[in-house]
Parts: structure tokens; C-alpha cells; sequence
């Protein structure tokens, strides 16, 4: 069903609608997936501390890496984006 | 003192941006954004098919191997006294992080010795070529006169914001970590350890799986300092580029201090936090190379 309201899109107002709307909704929906995990780790990482505050400073590092790892995730739907941009 | 630092920074955003608007042509005006990673050969150097000319990136990456020696050298060759200065105290907690939070963690204890130079130092280097990347340094294509000079505009600009450098990070680390597990464990049994304990009949699935997984990580290492480090300094350069976009001075309210929000963001978390996770990364995956779990 995407892929056809791409093809529309790119149909009716030429190429670049399509390739503006490829864009938004890598990045859009790669923004909407890591905004989830992102918050499901500082949230967990808020109820550990407060169970445990002696284990903050070990937790701390396993935080920052799901941190990264997730957000990461961003910019993978950006780089795809950027692709169908750039390249088709 | 803090205020003033700022307004000097913004002012200093806002500098390559008003150079740029005067060489952009009408029709695309939001050109300029791409055009910052567009890479001229400044020292045009070519040996047969290899085309070594120095280039932005390259300046950068050299400025930053330069930096990062420097920052060794100074930190950690002191005389260790008997009040630590606080020289020494700043070099023992890079020491101790690149030890603690990064060696520790991924290597086990018999390969530390051999592989925390490798971390630590990709630690150092990554952290220092991102930092080179949020400090306007005249090193730009763009040219503007003073005084009758032409000098390059400052610029910012981060050599790991090209897939190209990130690549071939990752790239060390890959094959370091392959290397690594079949001098460890020998080449079948390193190759046996990929595949996890699955009945017979789900093998054909899981195997080409395990391989993907394999030459993926190569991509996730890569394309996460990348990506990350290009999304920063695009969406620096983007809310400063909305003033000549729009032709609107007046945006430049809204638009540097937006700018210099993410420009924070980006030099206080992410620059540290992606140099910490490609070094923790790095020693996890040749750590579970070196001792596979089954």
C-alpha cells in the first residue's frame, strides 16, 4: 500500500514529492521507533536507581550503550531516506 | 563570562553561513548544505589507481591524529609525584575510562594486555576527530577577503562525517576481530562458534542468518558514527542555513539559538558517547571472538 501511494505521489507532482515523502518517512518513522526504546531505557534505568541507588554507577554504562545502540536507529532510517532522495 | 562565550560562538556559526549566501546561485538556495560535503583535492596526489590527494577530510583526519598524540603525550607523560596535578588526574580518568568502562568490559582478562592500546587509542582518536568537528577551523573550499587576503572561511566540518573514514574504522576492527577468534580458537572451531545451539532442521535458515549478522555488524559500526556525526552538524548548519533560505535576518533570533542548542547537545553527549560505543563495541566483539560463549 506505500509503495503505491508513492507511486502516486511521484506520478502526479513529478519525481520529487515522492522523494520528499520517502525522506519524511524514513526519518519520521525511524524518530518514532527509537523515541519509543529511548524512552523505555531511561525509564527502566529511573526505576533501577530507585530500587538500587548503589548500582547507578554500573548501571550508568549499560545505559549510555542502549542509549547509542538505539538511537542509532534514527539514522539508519535517515541514511535510507537520504538514499531514495539522492539516488532514485 | 559564559554569555560572552556563547554570543562569540554564535557569532561564529553565523560567519561561514553569511560567506555562503553571497556564493550560492539563486535558483537552489539550500544547495550550500550539501555542498559543505563536497570534497575538492586541494594536493592532488595519484599513484596509478590510487588516488591519495589531500583533501578536507584528509586535513582534518591528519589534524586529528596530530591532536589525539598530542593529548597522549601531554597527559599521560608525567612525572608522577606525590600530589597529583591536575594534568595527571585528567589523564588518569581517560586512562581509567578506556580501562574500566571500555577494556573491562568487552575484553577477557588474558587479551587485555594485547588489545587495550587498540581500544584506547580508537577511543582517544574517535573522541578528538569528533571534537575537531564542532570547532570552526578555517579550513573550507569556501574563500572570503580580509585586508586584501584570501583566507578560508571557518568552517565546521568532521572528517567521521564522511562514510569513508568511519569505514575503514570499522573496517580495522572487523577484520581484527575475525583474526583474532581463529588464531584463538582455530579457523573451524571459531567458525562453529557463530552458530548457535538450534535443532537440525532450522540450520539452512540460521546459518546464512549468523554469516549476514556478521558483515552487518560491519555496517551498524560504521554507519552509527557516521550517520550520527552528519546529522549533527546538518542540522547545525540547516537552522543556520533557514536565515538565507527564507531571506529573513530576523530568523537569526529563533534560528542560533536553536542551532546552538543542538550544537551542546551534540558536543557535550554525543561526541563522547559515539567514541565510548565504537571502542566498548569494538572490545565486545573481539573479546567474543577471542572466547566465544559455547
Amino acid at each position: 500500500m506505500l509503495s503505491s501511494f508513492f507511486f502516486l505521489a511521484a506520478a502526479e507532482d513529478g519525481a520529487d514529492a515522492g522523494k520528499a515523502i520517502a525522506l519524511a518517512l524514513g526519518i519520521g518513522l525511524g524518530a518514532l521507533g527509537a523515541g519509543v526504546g529511548i524512552g523505555n531505557i531511561f525509564g527502566s534505568m529511573i526505576q533501577a536507581v530507585a530500587r538500587q541507588p548503589e548500582l547507578r554507577s554500573e548501571l550508568q554504562g549499560i545505559q549510555w550503550l542502549g542509549f547509542a545502540l538505539t538511537e542509532a536507529v534514527v539514522f539508519y532510517g535517515l541514511i535510507g531516506g537520504l538514499l531514495a532522495y539522492v539516488l532514485v | 563570562m559564559k554569555r560572552l562565550g556563547l554570543l562569540v560562538f554564535g557569532v561564529a556559526l553565523t560567519l561561514p553561513s553569511a560567506a555562503l549566501a553571497a556564493s550560492a546561485p539563486e535558483e537552489d538556495k539550500g544547495a550550500f548544505i550539501s555542498e559543505e560535503w563536497e570534497l575538492h583535492d586541494w594536493i592532488p596526489i595519484h599513484l596509478g589507481p590510487i588516488d591519495m590527494s589531500i583533501n578536507k577530510a584528509v586535513a582534518y583526519l591528519l589534524l586529528g591524529a596530530l591532536c589525539s598524540c598530542l593529548i597522549g603525550i601531554v597527559l599521560m607523560r608525567v612525572k608522577v609525584g606525590k600530589d597529583p596535578t591536575r594534568r595527571q588526574a585528567l589523564g588518569e580518568t581517560i586512562y581509567e575510562v578506556a580501562q574500566v568502562q571500555v577494556a573491562e568490559q568487552g575484553l577477557p582478562t588474558k587479551a587485555i594486555g594485547r588489545w587495550f592500546p587498540y581500544v584506547a587509542s580508537l577511543m582517544v582518536f574517535i573522541w578528538t576527530v569528533n571534537m575537531l568537528g564542532f570547532i570552526p577551523l578555517p579550513l573550507s573550499d569556501e574563500k572570503v577577503t580580509i585586508f586584501g587576503v584570501e583566507v578560508p572561511t571557518l568552517a565546521i566540518f568532521a572528517a567521521t562525517s564522511t562514510l569513508s573514514v568511519t569505514l575503514a574504522l570499522a573496517l580495522m576492527t572487523w577484520t581484527f576481530t575475525h583474526v583474532e577468534g581463529i588464531r584463538a580458537n582455530g579457523l573451524w572451531k571459531y567458525l562453529k562458534s557463530w552458530i548457535p545451539d538450534v535443532p537440525r532442521v532450522m540450520l539452512p535458515l540460521i546459518i546464512p542468518l549468523e554469516i549476514l549478522g556478521q558483515l552487518m555488524r560491519l555496517i551498524s559500526l560504521s554507519v552509527r558514527l557516521y550517520a550520527n556525526m552528519l546529522a549533527g552538524h546538518m542540522l547545525i548548519l540547516t537552522f543556520v542555513g533557514l536565515i538565507i533560505v527564507l531571506e529573513n535576518v530576523f530568523l537569526a533570533f529563533v534560528a542560533v539559538p536553536a542551532a546552538a542548542v543542538f550544537y551542546l547537545f551534540e558536543v557535550v553527549i554525543v561526541v563522547s558517547i559515539q567514541a565510548y560505543i565504537f571502542a566498548a563495541l569494538s572490545a565486545i566483539y573481539i573479546g567474543s571472538a577471542i572466547e566465544p560463549e559455547h
